[in-house]
C-alpha cells in the first residue's frame, strides 16, 4: 500500500544514461502498462512504467532525463529504492496486435512483449529511437523478432517507427499498442485512424499522487486521470481527450 | 412512490445530490471537475488558490497508510487568474454548483483572490484557513484562532459581492462552537468542516526516513471520520449555519453519520482513492435506497436527527 524501501538486486547498464534496475517485487503481480512511483529520500519521487515483472522480481528501465533519474544512475546493487504501486491501466491484447515503442517508451512494451512470449504468442514489435545507442535490450528484442528504426539510420529503418507499420500484414482487429514520445503517439493515432485499427496508447503526464485524487494528471476534455484510467488509453478514452499532442499542465496546474 | 429526493440546499445554493467534491481533490481544471460531476458529485470545489501560482511541495506529497492517507501537496495551484478561467470553463460545461476555494498569506490576499474568482461567478467561495501543510511557510493555520479566522472571513465576504462564503474549519482549535459563531458573526453563510487532521508523520522503516518531502502531512481517510462527525456535531449545536461535513466519508454509513450529526451536504475526497471514482455514484444510489427503506421522502429528514 505505502512506500517500501527495496534493495536493488541487479543493474543492467544500457549505455548512455540508461539503466535497468531489478528489485524484489513489493506486490505479487502487475500488468504491462502499469507503473510504480520510485522514491529516493531527499531526491524526490517519480513515476516509471514497469519494464518487466516475472516471479518475485520487478524491473524498471530508466533514462536520465531530470535530476531524479540522473541520481538513479549513481545507484549500485544493494542500494535501496522506495517503490509504491502498481498503479494505472494496462495493455489488453486478446487478439492480434502490433507493439510500438519509441525511446525510453519501450519500457512497458518490453513487459508486454515478454508477457505475450510467456503466453506462447508472437506479435510484430516495432521499436524506434534517435540512434542505435539509444536502443535498449536489442538482442532480447531481436530474439522476439522486433524491427528497429532510428532517426539517424544507425540501426534498422532510417526514419519513423510508424513507417514500418505500412509493411505489416494487419487485419481490422489488429490493435496498435504504443508507448513513446507524444509526437510518436500522435503519429500512431494518425495511422490507426487511417487504417481503421483499434489502438491503446500509453500516455505520460506530470503526476503527484498516483492515487486518482489530486487531479494533476487529469486530461482536458473528459478529464480522465492518467494515473487511473491511464496511462494506457484505448480508443474510447482517447476520443474524450482533447489535449493530445498539446502542451501539458505543469506542477501548478497551468498550461 | 417517487424515489426519495437527494436534493439539498447550502446557503441558497441548490444541489441535486448531496456529495461535494472536497477542495484539493480533482479540482485542478474544468475537465477534472466535470469528471467528478459526470460520476455523481452534486457540487465541486476547486483546489485552493493563492494570488500567485504555486508549485507546492516536492514529491512524495502523499503517504498512504493502513487507515487513510497523509498528504502535503502544499497548496499547489495555478493562481487566481488562471483558476478563474477554469471556473468559467466549468460553468460553460456544467450546471452543477462550483465552489471556489481561496487561500492567502493575509486577509488582503484572501480578499484579492476572492475578488478575482468571483469574476467567473462561482456559486460559493470557500475560505481555506485550515491547511495544515504549509506551516513552515505561513505559521500556525489561521483556523486555530477565532479572531484571525473571523477577520479573514469578513474580508472574503466583503470581496465576494453577495456570493455566499463558507469558511473551512480545522478540528484543531480550542472550541469549534466558538469558531463557528465567530464565522457566523463575520458574515459566513456556511461552514465546511473539517480539513485534514494533524499533521502527522509516516516513517518508512527501510529507509529510516519520513516518507513526505515535507516530513509532515494532513491525515485524511476513514481514520478521521469520528472526528469529522464530532466537529459537525459541535458546530450544529453552536450555530445555525449550513455545514458541508467533510472527513473520512467513503461509505453510506459514514455519509449517514455526517448527515445525522447535522451536515447539509457531505464532502468526499480521499474515499475516491480507496473506493475509486465510482464512489460518488455508489453513495447516491445507496443513500437513495436507504432513505426509501426508512420511509423518508427527502434527505432533509435525516439532517441533524442524531441531536433529537
Amino acid at each position: 500500500m505505502g512506500h517500501k524501501a527495496l534493495p536493488i538486486l541487479r543493474i543492467i547498464d544500457h549505455g548512455p544514461d540508461t539503466k535497468s534496475f531489478v528489485l524484489p517485487a513489493p506486490f505479487p503481480t502487475s500488468l504491462p502498462g502499469q507503473f510504480v512511483f520510485a522514491w529516493l529520500p531527499g531526491l524526490g519521487e517519480k513515476p516509471f512504467s514497469i519494464s518487466e515483472q516475472h516471479g518475485d522480481e520487478i524491473e524498471l528501465t530508466v533514462k536520465a532525463l531530470g535530476p531524479f533519474s540522473r541520481a538513479m544512475m549513481a545507484l549500485e546493487p544493494g542500494d535501496k529504492l522506495g517503490l509504491r504501486g502498481p498503479y494505472g491501466s494496462a495493455f489488453e491484447v486478446p487478439g492480434p496486435a502490433v507493439l510500438l515503442g519509441g525511446g525510453i517508451g519501450i519500457a512497458p512494451i518490453r513487459f508486454l512483449a515478454r508477457q505475450l512470449e510467456r503466453q506462447g504468442r508472437s506479435v510484430p514489435i516495432l521499436l524506434g529511437a534517435r540512434s542505435k545507442d539509444e536502443h535498449v535490450f536489442v538482442s532480447d528484442f531481436e530474439r522476439l523478432g522486433a524491427r528497429f528504426a532510428t532517426d539517424d539510420g544507425s540501426l534498422g529503418h532510417h526514419g519513423f517507427v510508424t513507417d514500418l507499420l505500412r509493411d505489416l500484414p494487419m487485419t481490422s482487429d489488429t490493435t496498435l499498442c504504443a508507448c513513446g514520445p507524444e509526437v510518436m503517439l500522435v503519429g500512431v493515432r494518425g495511422v490507426a485512424a487511417e487504417l481503421e485499427l483499434p489502438m491503446q496508447l500509453s500516455m505520460e503526464r506530470y503526476m503527484k499522487c498516483g492515487l486518482g485524487i489530486c487531479g494533476q494528471c487529469c486530461m482536458d476534455g473528459s478529464g480522465v486521470r492518467c494515473c487511473v484510467e491511464g496511462p494506457v488509453l484505448d480508443d474510447a478514452l482517447l476520443d474524450g481527450v482533447t489535449e493530445l499532442g498539446q502542451t501539458h499542465r505543469d506542477g501548478t496546474g497551468r498550461r | 412512490m417517487a424515489s426519495p429526493s437527494l436534493a439539498t440546499t447550502i446557503a441558497g445554493v441548490a444541489l441535486e445530490r448531496p456529495f461535494v467534491l472536497a477542495s484539493g481533490i480533482l479540482g485542478v481544471s474544468a475537465s477534472s471537475m466535470t469528471f467528478a460531476v459526470d460520476r455523481g458529485a452534486g457540487a465541486v470545489t476547486t483546489k485552493s488558490v493563492a494570488w500567485e501560482p504555486r508549485r507546492g511541495h516536492a514529491n512524495p506529497v502523499v503517504a498512504p497508510f493502513e487507515h487513510g492517507l497523509l498528504n502535503a501537496v502544499g497548496l499547489s495551484g495555478p493562481g487566481a487568474v488562471f483558476m478563474a478561467g477554469e471556473i468559467e470553463a466549468f460553468r460553460a460545461r456544467s450546471d452543477a454548483p462550483i465552489i471556489g476555494s481561496v487561500f492567502g498569506a493575509d486577509p488582503e490576499e484572501f480578499a484579492r483572490v476572492t475578488a478575482e474568482l468571483v469574476k467567473a461567478k462561482p456559486h460559493m467561495i470557500e475560505v481555506n484557513v485550515s491547511c495544515p501543510n504549509v506551516s513552515s511557510e505561513f505559521g500556525v493555520p489561521f483556523s486555530a484562532d477565532p479572531v484571525a479566522t473571523a477577520e479573514i472571513t469578513r474580508a472574503v465576504v466583503e470581496a465576494a459581492g453577495g456570493i455566499p462564503v463558507a469558511t473551512k474549519l480545522s478540528f484543531h482549535c480550542p472550541s469549534l462552537g466558538v469558531m463557528a459563531r465567530a464565522c457566523e458573526e463575520a458574515g459566513a453563510s456556511a461552514l465546511t468542516a473539517i480539513n485534514t487532521i494533524g499533521p502527522g508523520i509516516v516513517i518508512e522503516p527501510g529507509f529510516r526516513k519520513p516518507v513526505l518531502t515535507n516530513t509532515i502531512g494532513g491525515v485524511s481517510g476513514p481514520a478521521i471520520l469520528p472526528l469529522a462527525v464530532k466537529a459537525v456535531w459541535d458546530i450544529r449545536r453552536a450555530c445555525g449555519l449550513p455545514i458541508i461535513g467533510t472527513g473520512g466519508v467513503e461509505t453510506l454509513d459514514g455519509a449517514l453519520q455526517i448527515l445525522m450529526a447535522g451536515a447539509t451536504a457531505v464532502g468526499v475526497g480521499t474515499g475516491l482513492w480507496r473506493r475509486g471514482a465510482g464512489l460518488l455514484d455508489d453513495l447516491n444510489t445507496e443513500l437513495e435506497a436507504w432513505l426509501e427503506h426508512e420511509g423518508c421522502t427527502s434527505i432533509t429528514e435525516i439532517i441533524g436527527v442524531a441531536h433529537d
